[in-house]
């Protein structure tokens, strides 16, 4: 392996690649180029990228270009744009013009090259942000593992024995890695949620309809939405409001105008937090609870909140994924079966036989469970969860087993994230150490918690994330078997 | 295929494979049926949740 090009360890290979910010700032002075970022970025990939697989293509000619761009910018004294030099990837079911998007299924390996990016790709090349590589995710977003039948599966960066969760699994153990301070990825059920705790990163899920999803593959139409993930809080501001703003394209867009959240991440005082209980306590683990409990004593939340619709809303996404999944894939299940991975074909296949009444009746039950959540945010600002039910499972793990009662991992480790994303909820994931388990290595893993807002209220949970990282409580490590050195935020 | 089953899950999941255009052999349509049988698990969840008459789906189309 060769050495990286580093700095401030001495150590060889930093522990983690700086944050958004501290790039942004120091290519800004002129303390470092955009070359230089994207020299180590490449180098920190070369170096660790083998153990994880997190990526499946690499997209370096046009980093190349990209940096060039922005070091002639600094050239010429021209003020610099939000994310100038500061390197990214993006799961591969966004379009990235030139590449054929596979969204993890071979049976795309053969479609023509996307004719242009997706309009969030688009958008972050415009705030001055280095495009390096597509990522690798479950097949087709279909899982919350990313062990893909066809393109390998990623692990995870704190314990290689174990899982990065997914679909946007890539996307999380890149940024978990230390490789890179930024990635974006898709979250249909909890697929940004749920690798961001198991990888113990920052990741936003905002309202269903805030970001663009043009030029991105799709699976659940209902629930879709694009984030995010990032190695501070700044970063993911940052990056989120990089990424807002209309885009008529998409049906589901809600055509607001750029409402900036990363400007001012400052909980305003007197704010109400609401624990989630019920549902959301009966599938935590004590590592999960212990992960809620150390966010919430540092954010001064005490009262427990209740939704009470929790369980069947998670049950109408369920049945939704199903039946839109598989009516959006049929065609190519009757004439390609055999090319879909064996964990998912059966599953979209039998989605698709869902009877036209059970859709209706799980959307009337989404419209309900969205009042109740609305009622709640009539006592509470902000609600919170873990975001899965228990630290990453090991690699080839079938089952899950929560406080007694056994869960098939594939569908399980979404059990908190589901209800949430049903109703379109904005969430920011923040990564907690509970130091719980029953075994070292388990007590080394962190859980995620979920930062619940009203809709279009993701500036509230970015300042709650801040919050937290500024008392201690969230943080991104440098995963162990790297030096053991703290970036700068 | 092999047609017809005692098994009102599979029949039915026999029924719609083949209104839809699928051609399956048997192991195949037992692994989908036992896929279908979990949602229908879950579905059952929905189908007791109580609601008012009126209630509406949640996808509003705004023309």
């Amino acid at each position: 392996m060769a050495a990286a090009v580093c700095i401030g360890t001495g150590a060889g290979v930093s522990p983690l690649i700086g944050s958004a910010a501290d790039i942004v700032r120091q290519i800004g002075t002129g303390a470092r180029s955009a070359a230089s970022v994207l020299a180590e970025t490449k180098a920190l990939i070369h170096t660790r990228n083998s153990d994880l697989n997190c990526f499946t293509a690499m997209t370096f000619e046009r980093a190349e270009r990209e940096a060039a761009a922005i070091d002639a910018l600094q050239a010429r004294g021209v003020p610099l744009p939000p994310l100038a030099g500061v390197p990214y990837a993006v799961k591969n079911l966004f379009d990235v013009e030139g590449m054929v998007t596979l969204a993890g299924a071979k049976i795309n390996a053969g479609n023509p090259p996307a004719a242009a990016d997706a309009t969030i790709v688009a958008r972050m090349s415009r705030a001055g942000a280095v495009l390096v590589g597509a990522l690798n995710m479950e097949e087709l977003a279909y899982g919350f593992l990313t062990e893909n039948h066809h393109y390998g599966t990623t692990r995870n960066p704190h314990d290689h024995t174990r899982g990065a969760g997914g679909s946007s699994g890539g996307s999380a153990a890149a940024v978990g890695a230390g490789m890179l301070p930024i990635t974006l990825g898709s979250d249909t059920s909890g697929s940004i949620r749920v690798p961001a705790s198991l990888c113990g990163v920052f990741g936003l899920k905002p309202t269903y309809g805030r970001l663009p999803r043009t030029g991105t593959y799709p699976f659940v139409n209902s629930f879709d939405h694009v984030g995010p993930f990032a190695n501070s809080v700044l970063g993911l501001g940052l990056a989120y409001d990089a990424l807002q703003g209309p885009d008529p394209a998409d049906p589901a867009c809600a055509q607001r105008p750029v409402e900036p959240a990363g400007v001012s991440l400052v909980l305003p005082r007197g704010i109400r937090i609401g624990i989630l209980g019920g549902w959301f306590h009966e599938w935590a683990d004590p590592a999960a609870r212990r992960a809620v409990q150390l966010a919430a004593s540092a954010l001064g939340a005490t009262e427990w909140a209740l939704l009470k619709s929790a369980e069947v809303a998670r049950a109408a996404a369920y049945i939704i994924t199903g039946a839109e999944g598989g009516a959006l894939h049929r065609p190519r299940l009757i004439e390609q079966y055999e090319d879909f991975g064996p964990s998912s074909r059966a599953r979209l296949v039998a989605g698709g036989l869902i009877p036209a009444s059970w859709v209706i009746q799980a959307q009337r039950v989404r419209q309900q469970a969205h009042g109740e959540a609305l009622n709640l945010f009539q006592h509470f600002d902000l609600l919170m969860a873990a975001a899965a039910p228990a630290v990453a499972p090991r690699v080839g793990q079938e089952t899950l087993l929560i406080n007694g009662r056994s869960i098939p991992t594939k569908a399980g480790l979404g059990v908190l994230t589901q209800p949430i994303s049903c109703i379109g909820l904005p969430v920011c994931t923040v990564p907690v150490w509970p130091g719980e388990g029953e075994s070292p290595a388990e007590r080394a893993l962190p859980v995620g918690v979920q930062l619940i807002g009203a809709p279009w209220c993701e500036g509230l949970c970015l300042a709650a994330a801040r919050t937290l990282e500024q008392a201690g409580i969230a943080e991104v490590r440098p995963p162990l078997n790297y030096a053991a050195a703290k970036f700068t935020r | 295929m092999t047609q017809g089953s005692d098994n009102p899950l599979e029949a039915y999941v026999r029924a719609a494979l083949a209104l839809q255009g699928y051609t399956f052999e048997d192991a195949e349509i037992a692994e989908i049926t036992a896929q279908f049988a979990r949602l229908e698990a879950i579905a059952r969840t929905v189908f007791d949740w109580p609601l008012p008459f009126a209630s509406e789906p949640a996808p509003v189309f705004r023309p």
